[in-house]
């Protein structure tokens, strides 16, 4: 924008040019996430086929447990992203951090169990085959929905800009984690625990250190 | 007289719909709020950078007023982040300056900046950062005349500068 010394000419070259605008709404950017954590499922499902142990009761607790809580910590962090691109003041949505931290005790139950040597855990902890296809998988399918979310911050206006990149990314970390983890047929606490968890940090992280620059305004 | 509450939203709807002479009165009014708001907190010869600056913002994001919500509150939120922005660039400026000169001279402007923006969250700091950043960029001591004075070693005063004019953007910014 052209530089003004005069605020009246500014206000004047502002008006002159302006065009009703079509409101921005936070649904918008929720639909828009939603979006991309279905392709990103769609995606999964067609590379690595859908588990039918997810239906036929084979699945077990703790993978439930951990993708239910993936599924609420998406859908809360979602909300507050979305919400966040609008400008006010007040009261934040802190949902996100404790789904976060919530998450953060399965690893930390994972940890232990293996240290404790308990069934077949120990096993399947840190020298687990697949945990690297699991967390690349799982982030593959998240940098889809760290796409939809830049792009809804981008048309908003956040003016927090880095708590807006911690919560792309926790979004895109446990909705990607979703996204590949209903084809993972793998089960146990040390697998789920750790390896659907960790690429959410690494989401987080990433998110806040990539995001800011592009959506800053 | 500044408008109300109820006339900035009316008048910031009728703008969404390309209504030209409803956002001119919300452009005139919202830049005299505007100049209330800054006036405590940036020095008075930046206060029109910084009011355009927050002008342009509402013209090219007034998508993202929801006519439902009241208007003050999402233009303040503009307003602090365009602040934040400055305080940013000052902090950029001052780091800078202490990595490339020893002997600090800050200029006139500098000081009234730094005391205008700073002055009021220097109770969120540690008293060794705060009294550092007042000798230095407020009082217009030198690193070597501050460090003497207070028995901190010239690096000792550099550091305290750097991270706590680091820490009062980021109090800013955090601060609802």
């Amino acid at each position: 924008m052209e530089k003004h010394t005069n605020r009246a000419d500014l206000i004047a070259a502002l008006t002159e040019d302006l065009a009703p605008v079509k409101r921005v709404k936070p649904v918008e950017g929720a639909v828009l996430i939603a979006f991309a954590a279905l392709i990103a499922s769609v995606a999964s499902i067609a590379v690595y086929e859908w588990w039918d142990g997810l239906l036929t009761g084979e699945a077990s607790g703790y993978f439930l447990i951990t993708h239910g809580l993936l599924l609420v910590l998406g859908a809360a962090s979602t909300f507050a992203l979305v919400s966040g691109a609008l400008p006010r003041v007040g009261s934040r949505f802190d949902a996100p951090m404790w789904g976060a931290i919530m998450l953060g005790i399965l690893p930390l139950g994972a940890i232990v169990s293996m240290l404790s040597g308990h069934g077949n855990h120990a096993s399947q902890g840190l020298n687990d085959p697949v945990a690297f296809m699991c967390t690349t998988a799982s982030l593959s399918a998240g940098a889809l929905v760290l796409v939809a979310a830049v792009m809804w911050l981008r048309r908003g206006a956040p003016v927090s800009i880095e708590r807006s990149g911690w919560l792309a990314g926790l979004a895109a970390g446990s909705l990607g984690t979703l996204a590949y983890g209903i084809t993972c047929p793998l089960d146990t606490f040390a697998h789920v625990g750790l390896w659907h968890v960790a690429p959410v940090a690494i989401g987080a992280v990433v998110g806040r250190i990539v995001v800011p620059p592009l959506i800053r305004w | 007289m500044v408008a109300d509450e109820p006339t900035f939203a009316r008048l910031m709807a009728a703008a969404q719909t390309g209504d030209k002479a409803a956002a001119n009165v919300l452009l005139t009014e919202a830049g005299v709020w505007l100049e209330r708001y800054f006036r405590r907190r940036v020095p008075p010869h930046q206060i029109d950078d910084l009011v355009q600056e927050v002008l342009i913002a509402l013209h090219t994001k007034r998508a993202t007023f929801d006519p439902a919500r009241p208007f003050l509150p999402w233009l303040a939120a503009i307003a602090r982040y365009r602040w934040v922005d400055h305080l940013r660039k000052v902090y950029k400026h001052d780091s800078k300056e202490l990595m490339e000169d020893d002997a600090v001279e800050d200029s006139e402007e500098e000081v009234v900046l730094a005391r205008v923006s700073l002055d009021r969250l220097f109770k969120h700091l540690p008293d060794k950062q705060a009294e550092a950043i007042e000798m230095v960029k407020i009082g217009g001591l030198s690193i070597r005349e501050a460090a003497d004075k207070t028995g901190q070693s010239e690096s000792l005063v550099k550091v305290n500068i750097h991270r706590g004019l680091k820490k009062l953007a980021a109090l800013v910014e955090r601060a609802d």
